[in-house]
């Protein structure tokens, strides 16, 4: 048996774990720069505020409303979110976190013990609630992709209240017959648009199809979802645990930077992120995507990108500030006033299986990279930087609804009457 | 048994500290203060109404959510939207203050009240502490 577990609207209801003035009311969570809204609790739900909307379109109906805004706060999420997988895990022989709010569960030994995965689901639930004051839905199947699909009825389907249990004929067909087939784990809208020409509608019309029929017309992939749909397990642990295959980091910028130098210390704060990235999942980059632009409603837009092959694929954050280094002029234009900007690692190497190469050496310095991250992770993210970085913020994060750091910045901790 | 390795070296060399290999040991607050670390927060004491069980303004108190609450045990709990620390009346649905200056509160159906947790220690800290400092106003 598997599992899906995750956190009902995470950023907004890591908001109000540390504020309870806010438990009861709508709240909403921007992205980056404040641009879009990103999270909406399930109370802001109701009064229908849209996700993915940029903000200023929607600011004097959530003012009309009363609603709570917050930029996001990833130190608090990122702390929330260690806690929750962290009590999670204790119900399962083996987990894998997915997400910042998703992981995967795998039940084993278990599976003999367990007697009711209903009541089990729930008691996850209460768990998780009662320990870190976050909502959370659980969906069990018994494949990968059903304990998705279950982990969607769970939350988005009525008469489920949080936990939903697709295990045979009966409970598979009615939930699934309930969603789109684009709400299926690795359907697209692109693929869905195909499926739905043929008369695919729902997720169990997919479950109807013939495999050997899907990967004829689509791929071996819908071949495998067709029969995960139907109880049979295609996805190895392994393969759901799969590294990504591509890591960026991209932000547009608080203030518009007109000057080489400023551009210069935002990609190579960028390419240290990416650096950080790859060596979470051990991988090495081998071809790395460097792009800068003004934004599109300007007049002149203004777009480059660039991409560097490295002799030899590293992880080694100097060697990618040095690509940036090698690539700045090409991609700086004086008067230009850049709103967005970004690096990529687009070609990726696992890291244990790096073929060699007898006439180049190995610039990677795992030691030193190892230490940078160790005291990054212990004192906090940016304690120890590459000069390049610069030091003046000018182009981080507009950030003006953000919500104190409760959990890992001493002058913020929560204050509590006595 | 503890074997010490000496390597064979040409010239002086003393013996290796034998202390070295406590070296990664040390003792920790959080270790001997926190049994549920997932379940914990910690948050500063504002107010006077707790001093009788020596809880005092800008303490630090540590919460398990975890525990259960017992009646008696010292809580923090969302009261009307403030996380607020007092005894708890489970047989009177009331929340007690350790100070003559407080009245109890009734916790009727109006309000909104939720325990949050358990306070399972508190530290008074004798001297200022840097980092607390922008939290102390």
């Amino acid at each position: 048996m598997y599992a899906l577990v995750d956190a009902i609207s995470f950023y907004a209801s890591a908001e109000k774990v540390f504020d309870p003035s806010i438990r009861n009311k709508p709240v909403v969570v921007l992205t980056n720069n404040d641009g879009c809204i990103c999270a909406v609790c399930p109370i802001a739900r109701k009064l229908g505020v849209p996700k993915f909307k940029p903000y200023f379109q929607i600011k004097n109906f959530l003012a009309q409303h009363h609603v709570v805004i917050r930029s996001s706060n990833y130190e608090l999420y990122a702390d929330l979110s260690e806690k929750m997988m962290n009590v999670v895990a204790r119900f399962c022989d083996e987990q894998y976190v997915y997400s910042i709010d998703e992981s995967f569960l795998h039940f084993k030994h278990y599976q003999t013990i367990i007697k009711d995965w209903h009541q089990y689901g729930h008691k996850i639930r209460r768990a998780v609630w009662k320990e870190t004051r976050l909502p959370v839905g659980v969906g069990f199947g018994t494949t990968p992709t059903l304990a998705k699909a279950a982990n969607h009825a769970a939350k988005k389907l009525s008469g489920y209240n949080g936990v939903a249990v697709l295990n045979d004929e009966t409970s598979i067909h009615a939930a699934l017959s309930r969603m789109a087939v684009t709400d299926v784990w690795g359907i697209g809208t692109r693929l869905g648009c195909k499926l739905k020409v043929l008369g695919i509608n729902t997720a169990w019309d997919l479950a109807q199809q013939s495999p050997q029929a899907m990967r004829k017309q689509f791929s071996v992939l819908v071949e495998r979802t067709v029969n995960e749909l139907n109880g049979v397990t295609c996805l190895s642990w392994d393969e759901v645990k799969q590294p990504k295959k591509e890591i960026f980091s991209t932000r547009s910028f608080g203030q518009r930077i007109t000057s080489i130098h400023a551009l210069s210390a935002a990609l190579t704060s960028h390419s240290v992120i990416v650096g950080r990235k790859l060596r979470q999942q051990n991988s090495l980059v081998k071809r790395l995507h460097i792009f800068a632009s003004s934004s599109p409603h300007d007049d002149n837009y203004y777009k480059k990108s660039l991409i560097y092959e490295f002799p030899v694929a590293t992880d080694n954050n100097c060697q990618l500030a040095k690509a940036i280094s090698i690539v700045l002029k090409s991609i700086y234009q004086p008067n230009v006033n850049f709103y967005r900007c970004g690096v990529g690692a687009i070609e990726l190497v696992d890291g244990n299986y790096q073929q060699p190469d007898l006439f180049m050496p190995n610039k990677n310095n795992p030691h030193l990279m190892n230490c940078f991250d160790k005291i990054n992770h212990r004192y906090g993210q940016g304690t120890m930087q590459l000069a390049g970085e610069g030091s003046s913020q000018q182009w981080q994060m507009k950030r003006y609804f953000l919500s104190p750091s409760f959990t890992s910045k001493w002058q913020d901790i929560p204050k509590i009457v006595c | 048994m503890k074997i010490i390795p000496i390597y064979i070296a040409a010239g002086i060399s003393g013996f290796e500290s034998p202390a070295a290999e406590y070296k990664e040991l040390g003792l920790s607050i959080d270790q001997l203060l926190i049994s549920h670390p997932d379940a914990t927060f910690i948050g500063i004491a504002q107010g006077q109404s707790m001093e009788g069980i020596g809880i005092f303004d800008k303490d630090l108190l540590i919460v398990d959510r975890s525990v259960n609450a017992e009646h008696g045990d010292v809580i923090v709990a969302n009261y009307n939207g403030c996380f607020t620390c007092k005894f708890i009346d489970k047989k009177h649905a009331q929340l007690l203050s350790a100070s003559d200056q407080y009245k109890p509160v009734m916790i009727s159906a109006d309000d909104v009240f939720q325990v949050e947790g358990v306070v399972i220690s508190s530290i008074r800290l004798h001297r200022p502490v840097k980092d607390l400092i922008a939290c102390m106003h």
